[in-house]
């Protein structure tokens, strides 16, 4: 059970391992364990019902939990519960971050699930991802071998894929202060408990009357969440009273490449991601859609 | 307490009190204690594994891998599975279903079990069974409408007829002023109890016992011996508490026999526990239907005629065809109606009967199709509904034994608040600008009984033990039986002891078709008065007695005392006639069942009206149901709480089925996408509003001697009908699918 | 291989050995006998399964066994003190809040933990809170009405 034994590489590695230190935690991930950062995810989505090979509990090691400010902005470990993001004291750009912890699942999922596991489980509806992008995060990794960082954008490649190298861990996630104010909407065939069907986080900061910065988000619609580039930058400038008129579906639609699936027909998720976008700006522009 | 309070009509005291149930201490404690949560001396752990295709055959498995891994201690395939006394492709009796038990290597849906783990831990069992990593010879699966085998059954239900009907449709469609064709589709779902499909079971010689969850206890047994060549009286099947069964826990299945076999064969009790995902194939379900109403309607707005068609899908190998149309027999006069089906065959696992089998998916094609005939006619649902209110049973023209649906419409409208309904739809929006309508259904189900038997014994001490085999799965059996028995003995029933749920009992008959209640109530009431009977002859014998010469008809039983029916100053306690008589007991059984008498000269139908509020967003189509009031005539309620829950209950299976529930099979594969509680969505809490039930008194002396007709299924019937109807109201969309797709509404939104 | 898990249930100090990659439901009803903690899903998806470890609210079959070391679980068989049931579990008897009582103890469990952190909550977020915790049978509004009923007299006494 405990690890320290492991940094000399020579025990033999336990089934079952929650070291306290990154540093020990890193030299077992590198004899390849399976990290895991609050199991929510780990039978639902583990082909096999053994799960076969070591275990390496993140939720013990120091460090990894916990949201501070840092001189680079905020620093969100990668082990914190979702349940703690939620009731966090944010700044209000973090509002949609905050709004999209409330929807990881339900309490029991939200009081174990954590960021660092949503995001490299990389689901096309981790609701995570969409507010965090529109927040510019960055993630933070760390291997034996050393430490880089990438943004979230890169990070996620695909369905269930990352960019997570072999014997890699991530940390923690980072967002360089952020302005204005933030806001997420999930879309669901239940009131709760659901797998989005789509999902849309923005975020606005208004200066003067106007939109100084806009950040989109969509997720659920496509492989990956994406951003809303034309969109953003045909709000930007935009008077406050303007800027949900201006939300049209050739500024959201073109970015998805929606899907179809069980959930929702493509063209739905579409129109809807519209829907949800023109709410989102209306409601963080002060004005009703 | 006094004595001397007039004696009520016909029941006890207790019957009609709204008692809380008495399994609730256990059950809120977590001390009740069910099939899966029994772990004994040396269990060993089964687990199936399951197909992944839909139709084909086995052509390999890696058993050796399976049979080395750590823990396992026995994997059963057709190749090695010991003989069984009753081939599983032969059906037992009117319940017992066609199953898996490793008989052959043929696939004929996907979930179907193919091989048979079992090992020291769950954990072995379960990797056991993936290390099997079967090969097949795949056929194309059959899982739609248009690749299935249309054929007509025999009989729809359980041997139902294929089709009733009186009067001429055709000429009936001919001389209508407006006439309408209106086609439905209702999906596949599935029970899905919380509690998963568990068995424990331990061999004594050829003594077996079983724990496992079951509606029909001693049938259960029956059918279970029959495989293994020993009397039913050697398997004691224990069943306290049902985690739910809403109809998939009657008949044996396939993986239950294996299990049971294997502990024969083992030396060793064996413990099989379904998970959430195998139960979506081998346990039943509620088929498809796809329906057409054909009605004719002349200028005053009543039917001149209603041809109500099912097709229902069943499996490739045997016969469940969901009795839909049914729904169109009771509830509207018409001088021309016909209810026909014929059925599919499918590459799915058999169906069954799903909490309200019938009249769930016929009731939500036809009162969608009542509302769009008001609205053909100009007419207010409730009105229409009215004008077409039958007064007698429109095929058999017998009379009902009771009906107060006028009064259910008239109490549930005005709690409802509909008299302010605008006739047009699309006419209200809330502060918050989601559309919102108003719609209604006619909820009904029939009152079945089957045969059941009891008895009652009166102690030395006054108090009394009540026996019958009877199922609690939720409903309230050990409460509201054992307010009827008390009854019938006169005593509180505190002062009853209540043995129930397992086999060593006098047969309760199945807890289903909301007829249990009725059965084995009936039973137990006749079994406490035949027990009282008894003591009065004690004491009308007795010249000790103040009773003495009475005779046993001259006595009533109260509060543990007998008293002279003329003269009430005349009573002894049952304590004293017990010990002077020099007698430790008393006992009277009794007996339940359908007085064919009284079925063949009344309509015996349990009746209510739903009405449901909806809000539609109008720009992403999402449904929400924001209120919801039923009010129900379901003859005489023994536990106004108990009876509460059922309709409430059977009122969210409506809703569920308007906007939730669906099990989708791939086209290709045959298998069901969905078949967990990710993917398979039922409602959680917050999909739920308020909601209220209305009891609507009825005093039925026909029905059966305790003028109950059944609470449990008769909430799903209205409600698909009245969710559907407002969404129409709410939107102008009319859905003809269930559950109601956002894309399907969406159109008629922009 | 086989762990030995020291944790705290219900308040007692307990010790069992369990697999690593059993769940801590597993070993709740397997090797301590507490099966009040039902398995519905296995998936995290119906709350049958619901405790809490250090007062967090948890489906006890996504959390594995060994993760319970040196932390207090809390299940429902340590809800009623004694013979004297807790205000919660006397009102849902009394609401008629449950019915087969599958997810009877895991909604229980869940009402607590709510209460303890909202005493004084709206329906809404009673729904929403109960979210994660299916009824078949389907109590939903009673239970609604059960969780009020026990917050009022808690907030009284």
């Amino acid at each position: 059970m405990y690890a320290n034994e492991y940094l000399t590489g020579e025990a033999e590695l336990a089934e079952y391992v929650r070291p306290r230190s990154l540093e020990e935690a890193l030299a077992i991930a590198g004899r390849g364990a399976k990290p895991l950062a609050g199991c929510t995810d780990l039978f639902p989505a583990t082909d096999r019902p053994a799960l076969g090979g070591a275990l390496l509990d993140l939720t013990g090691v120091e460090g990894l939990s916990g949201i501070t400010r840092t001189d680079r902005g905020w620093r969100i470990g990668a082990v914190t519960r979702w349940a703690e993001v939620a009731g966090a004291a944010l700044p209000p750009a973090f509002d949609g971050l905050r709004a999209a912890a409330r929807e990881v699942g339900a309490i029991q999922i939200q009081n174990a699930g954590t960021v660092g596991g949503n995001l490299c489980n990389a689901s096309p509806a981790a609701d995570g991802v969409p507010p965090l992008l529109t927040l510019d995060a960055r993630v933070e990794l760390a291997s034996a071998a050393g430490r880089r960082e990438m943004a979230l954008a890169e990070f996620v490649t695909g369905p269930r894929r990352t960019a997570l190298a072999e014997g890699e861990i991530l940390t923690a996630v980072i967002v360089p202060e952020p302005a204005g104010r933030g806001a997420f909407l999930k879309l669901g065939a239940r009131s709760s408990l659901v797998i989005s069907i789509v999902m849309a986080a923005g975020r606005i900061d208004v200066a003067g009357g106007r939109v100084a910065e806009a950040a989109f988000s969509v997720g659920a619609c496509s492989p990956v969440a994406v951003r809303l580039p034309a969109l953003e930058a045909a709000l930007a400038g935009l008077p406050v009273a303007e800027a949900a008129d201006r939300v049209e579906a050739g500024l959201v639609v073109p970015a998805l490449s929606a899907l179809s699936d069980l959930r929702a027909e493509a063209g739905y998720r579409a129109e809807a991601s519209v829907v949800l976008i023109r709410r989102l700006v209306a409601g963080l522009t002060g004005g009703a859609a | 307490m006094p004595d001397t309070l007039p004696f009520p009509p016909r029941m006890g005291s207790n019957a009609g009190q709204p008692l809380s149930r008495r399994d609730g201490p256990l059950k809120v404690t977590g001390a009740a204690t069910f099939a899966a949560d029994n772990h004994p001396e040396g269990m060993l752990y089964a687990v199936p594994a399951t197909a992944a295709i839909a139709r084909g055959r086995v052509t390999g498995m890696n058993v050796a891998a399976a049979r080395a891994h750590p823990g396992v201690v026995e994997v059963y395939t057709p190749a090695n599975r010991p003989p069984l006394m009753h081939d599983p492709d032969e059906k037992l009796g009117l319940f017992g279903m066609r199953m898996e038990a490793l008989q052959n290597d043929s696939v004929r849906y996907a979930g179907q079990p193919i091989a048979f783990v079992v090992a020291e831990t769950l954990e072995a069992a379960t990797e056991g069974a993936a290390l099997l990593a079967p090969e097949y010879a795949a056929e194309p699966a059959r899982v739609t409408a248009e690749t299935g085998e249309r054929y007509t059954p025999e009989r729809v239900g359980f041997g139902g007829p294929l089709s009733v009907g009186a009067g001429d449709i055709e000429a009936g469609l001919a001389a209508a002023a407006h006439r309408l064709e209106t086609r439905f589709e209702t999906p596949d779902q599935y029970h899905n109890a919380m509690e998963p499909h568990a068995l424990v079971a331990q061999w004594d010689g050829d003594k077996l016992t079983l724990d496992t969850p079951n509606q029909a206890i001693v049938m259960a047994c029956g059918l279970f011996a029959a495989y293994f060549g020993i009397p039913a009286e050697n398997i004691h099947l224990r069943s306290p508490f049902l985690g739910g069964g809403f109809g998939s826990k009657a008949v044996p299945t396939g993986a239950q026999i294996l299990t049971i076999l294997a502990a024969r064969e083992l030396g060793r009790p064996v413990k099989l526990a379904l998970t959430r995902q195998q139960m979506f194939g081998p346990v039943g379900h509620r088929a498809r239907t796809w329906q057409t109403l054909r009605m004719g309607l002349d200028g005053a707005g009543k039917l001149t005629a209603l041809h109500h068609h099912s097709t229902g899908a069943t499996s490739s190998f045997d016969d469940f065809i969901e009795p839909a149309a049914a729904a169109s027999r009771t509830l509207y006069a018409s001088p021309a109606i016909l209810t026909t089906h014929d059925g599919i065959r499918l590459d799915t696992g058999t169906p069954g009967a799903m909490r309200a089998p019938g009249e769930a998916s016929g009731s939500a094609a036809l009162e969608v199709a009542i509302d769009e005939a008001a609205e053909v006619c100009g007419m207010n649902p409730l009105a229409f509904r009215l004008a077409n209110y039958a007064e007698v049973e429109p095929i058999t023209g017998k009379p009902y034994s009771s009906k107060a649906l006028r009064e259910c419409y008239e109490a549930g409208a005005k709690a409802f608040g509909w008299a302010s309904r605008p006739l047009a739809p699309r006419q209200m929006r809330d502060e918050a600008g989601m559309l919102t309508g108003w719609g209604m259904g006619t909820a009904v189900f029939h009152c079945p009984m089957f045969p059941a038997s009891a008895e009652a014994v009166i102690r030395a001490d006054g108090t009394a033990v009540i026996r019958t085999s009877g199922a609690d799965m939720g409903q309230g059996a050990w409460t509201a039986l054992a307010q009827i028995g008390a009854a019938a003995l006169g005593l509180d029933p505190d002062q009853v002891e209540f043995e129930s749920g397992h086999s060593h009992l006098p047969d309760a008959g199945v807890a289903g078709g909301s007829g249990h209640t009725a059965s084995a109530g009936q039973a137990l009431h006749n079994a406490g008065e035949d027990a009282v009977a008894r003591l009065a002859e004690l004491a009308s014998t007795d010249p000790a007695s103040p009773l003495y010469g009475t005779g046993n008809a001259g006595v009533l039983a109260r509060r543990g005392r007998l008293y002279a029916r003329d003269d009430e100053s005349r009573s002894e306690s049952y304590a004293e006639i017990l010990a002077r008589a020099g007698k430790p007991q008393v006992e009277g059984t009794g007996k339940g069942a359908r007085d064919p008498a009284s079925a063949e000269t009344y309509a015996l139908q349990a009746h209510g009206a739903v009405f449901a509020e909806v809000k539609v967003d109008p720009e992403l189509g999402q449904m929400r149901v924001s209120r919801m009031i039923g009010a129900f005539a379901a003859g005489r309620i023994i536990n106004p709480k108990l009876a509460r829950s059922q309709y409430l209950g059977g009122m969210i299976w409506g809703l569920s089925f308007a906007l939730h529930e669906e099990a989708i099979h791939d086209r290709r594969t045959g298998r069901i996408v969905n078949a967990d509680f990710a993917g398979y969505h039922v409602p959680v809490n917050a999909d739920v509003p308020e909601m209220e039930a209305i009891m609507i008194h009825e005093d039925d002396p026909h029905v059966n001697v305790l003028g109950v007709k059944g609470v449990g299924e008769i909430g799903i019937t209205g409600s698909v009908g009245a969710v559907a109807n407002a969404i129409w109201h709410a939107t102008g969309f009319r859905p003809h699918r269930f559950p109601v797709r956002i894309e399907d509404v969406l159109p008629s939104l922009s | 291989m086989s762990v030995t898990v020291s944790t705290t249930v219900n308040g007692d100090s307990v010790d069992f050995v369990c697999a690593p990659d059993e769940t801590l439901l597993d070993a709740l009803r397997g090797r301590l006998g507490l099966t009040g903690a039902k398995e519905g899903c296995g998936t995290g998806d119906c709350g049958a399964c619901s405790v809490t470890l250090n007062g967090r609210l948890v489906c006890s079959c996504l959390v594995l066994a060994v993760e319970a070391e040196g932390q207090e679980i809390a299940t429902v068989e340590g809800m009623a003190a004694g013979e004297t049931l807790h205000p919660l579990q006397r009102a849902f008897i009394d609401h008629a809040a449950l019915q087969c009582g599958i997810c009877t103890p895991g909604i229980l469990v869940a009402a607590k933990a709510l209460l303890e952190k909202t005493p004084d909550p709206s329906d809404e977020e009673v729904r929403y809170w109960l979210a994660g915790n299916l009824c078949r049978c389907t109590g939903y509004d009673k239970i609604v009405r059960a969780v009020q009923a026990a917050a009022a007299e808690m907030r009284r006494a």
